[in-house]
């Protein structure tokens, strides 16, 4: 069976679905059960043991089947992060931490040097890390080295919209990484979200496009059938693209054939 | 006279703010209001974080000429002590608060910097976030506060037109409007991690201040990267000490200011509090605000005088008037009938301290002369 493999742990589903950003918890709740995902990430700072009303890690383990990675969004260093993914495993009891430390509040940009470092200490952990990344292939390289379970490098800029406009250097982190490489953040479409499994990512993860739909469930389901046929194309073999017309050989008929 | 900075007067920035506020710009105000409204969206998605203040004292040692806590008005004063905050604490988080705005006047003997710090650490025993707006600090001070639990400040210019400011404050530490002009950045150099900034409408040329208010934003974001910031849209409201505000703005221009500000500003958490009436911030939470005080008391103690009904008569006047007064039961209601899910704990404690970095710190450690 075709399944998303992250440390000892295997998804059917290659579709990770994030939970800010909707209208109440109910809407979440039912676009993470129409998207069929298994891994649903969830900030820490959303977690509220006080308010249930206001909790969003409540509502989200009461749902069978998944698997809760907390995220560090809001930390803006390494150590901030390293107690938030303490506090994090200690509270859902899951190995996965989404390691994301953008220090410019404003553009949520990842700051490769602190990730690095908190990557690198909480592997050693014991923790499944996850870092949200820039799409840039020497970092992804490095923090394979240190231990991470996965990269993922954004398709453009979180809750942009801008879907794929880092292909470029994706192509290069997917066919370098010998672990899973999840793309996260910046799509619109679920038929980007296709783009990036025919191009050989191992999963996606899609939040505000899911979460500010006019209907968040049905755009889930979308994105999940997306992500089936971008996978399945890509385990099929895409035709090669190329950019001539090849019925002829003039450039090359003097070298003589056989 | 010392000499403005640069900054204030670099009108490359504004061309594209200026022609939206504007009133005679091409954009009308409802193609501003479904631009801004789908930014919004984008970026913050279908919430709006809320927070109340907490006023821990209304001793004041400046004169500003439309606050109902000048030092000049005839009212008593007094302070919490940390019982009281403690008590008004418990009575907040009854409420479901847990993002909460501490204030005091200027710098006073009854409110000062000690007095600020000590309150701030029984604050931040209970609730994930704190941020103050008090007066302004050195450095140092700012970075002692970080220490304790202090996330964000809230320092308002009140108005960038120097001569306007220096004839509205009219006595006490206030009156420097540079020190003033200077102050979130020193807060920032201290290590704290937001910074609220805005201008009091009314008191000056609106669409002037609102330009020179987003050069401050501008300026600030490109000296320190690692900032947080929030712009705040107060409006003159008839205070105690009955100033009439002599630059009054209305419904439409504000909403005009808040919408160019969201395009301006994609990223920028735009704050909207309860001076404003239901239904201009029912109207506003989808279409460019994306924070707002709940439940507010503007008066020393107010949380805990409302528990008790028979104190109410015979309290104290507020800063200002509330003009939304719903409980904040009734107010994430209204929020949720529009689809938007109040959410009042968007923080970790975790993430408070000063915003050093581990490599910065490994970095100053080398920088260290060797013996």
């Amino acid at each position: 069976m075709d399944s998303l493999q992250i440390g000892s742990y295997a998804f059917s589903s290659r579709l990770i679905l994030g939970t800010g950003k909707f209208s109440n918890a109910t809407v979440m709740v039912e676009a993470v059960r129409a998207s069929g995902a298994q891994l649903v990430t969830v900030a820490l700072r959303r977690f509220n043991r006080e308010q249930a009303e206001d909790d969003l890690f409540g509502p989200l383990s009461a749902i069978e089947g998944i698997t809760l990675m907390p995220n560090t969004s809001g930390a803006s260093t390494a150590a901030e992060a390293v107690r938030a993914a303490h506090i994090a495993r200690e509270l859902s009891g899951s190995p996965f931490i989404k390691v994301e430390i953008h220090p410019n509040p404003q553009h949520l940009m990842p700051d490769p040097i602190e990730t690095y470092e908190a990557s690198r200490i909480l592997a050693k952990e014991g923790f499944l890390v996850m870092p949200y990344i820039a799409a840039d292939p020497v970092l992804a390289k490095r923090l394979e080295e240190v231990g991470c379970a996965s990269v993922m490098p954004l398709g453009s800029a979180i809750g942009s919209g801008q879907g794929l406009a880092t292909s470029e250097m994706l192509n290069i982190i997917i066919r370098e990484s010998g672990i899973p490489v999840i793309v996260d953040a910046g799509l619109r479409s679920p038929s980007e979200a296709a783009h990036a499994m025919e191009m050989g990512c191992e999963a996606v993860l899609v939040n505000s496009a899911v979460a500010v739909a006019g209907n968040p469930p049905a755009m889930a389901e979308a994105f999940a059938e997306a992500v089936a046929a971008g996978r399945k194309a890509f385990r099929a073999g895409l035709m090669q693209k190329s950019g001539f017309a090849v019925a002829t050989s003039p450039l090359t008929s003097f070298l003589g054939t056989r | 006279m010392t000499t403005l900075p640069k900054w204030l007067s670099d009108h490359r920035d504004t061309t594209e703010l200026a022609a939206m506020l504007s009133l005679a710009s091409s954009r009308s105000l409802e193609t501003l209001a479904a631009e801004s409204r789908a930014m919004t969206l984008r970026r913050f998605g279908r919430t709006m974080t809320l927070y109340a203040p907490l006023y821990l004292s209304n001793y004041c040692s400046s004169g500003c000429a439309y606050c109902g806590f000048a030092s000049d008005r005839k009212m008593p004063r007094h302070r919490l002590e940390a019982d009281d905050i403690r008590r008004e604490l418990a009575a907040m988080k009854k409420l479901g608060i847990s993002d909460i705005l501490l204030l005091t006047g200027e710098r006073t003997a009854a409110a000062d910097f000690d007095y600020l710090q000590r309150s701030i650490a029984i604050a931040a025993e209970e609730m994930p976030r704190v941020s103050v707006e008090a007066f302004p600090m050195s450095v140092s001070e700012y970075r002692a506060l970080a220490d304790c639990g202090c996330t964000g400040i809230t320092i308002y210019q009140e108005t960038y037109n120097r001569e306007r400011y220096e004839t509205l404050h009219r006595w006490g530490p206030k009156k420097d409007f540079l020190a003033r002009l200077e102050t979130p950045a020193r807060a920032l150099e201290g290590g704290i991690k937001t910074v609220g900034l805005g201008v009091l409408l009314g008191l000056s040329n609106p669409v002037e201040d609102a330009l020179s208010l987003y050069r401050h934003v501008r300026h600030l974001g490109r000296t320190y990267w690692r900032a947080g910031m929030s712009v705040s849209f107060p409006r003159m409201r008839p205070q105690t000490g009955g100033y009439e505000p002599p630059f009054p703005v209305d419904d439409l221009l504000l909403a005009r200011i808040i919408f160019a500000f969201r395009i301006a500003l994609p990223d920028t958490e735009l704050v909207l509090s309860t001076r404003e009436s239901a239904t201009f911030r029912d109207g506003m939470a989808g279409l460019g605000i994306t924070r707002m005080s709940i439940e507010s008391r503007t008066t020393v103690g107010g949380y805990c005088e409302s528990e008790n009904e028979e104190h109410k008569e015979g309290t104290d006047k507020g800063q200002f008037e509330i003009s939304d007064d719903r409980t904040a039961k009734e107010f994430c209601a209204a929020l949720r009938r529009q689809n938007i899910e109040p959410v009042f704990k968007n923080w970790e404690l975790s993430y408070n301290g000063p915003s050093s970095s581990i490599t910065l710190e490994i970095q100053r450690e080398e920088e260290q002369p060797c013996h």
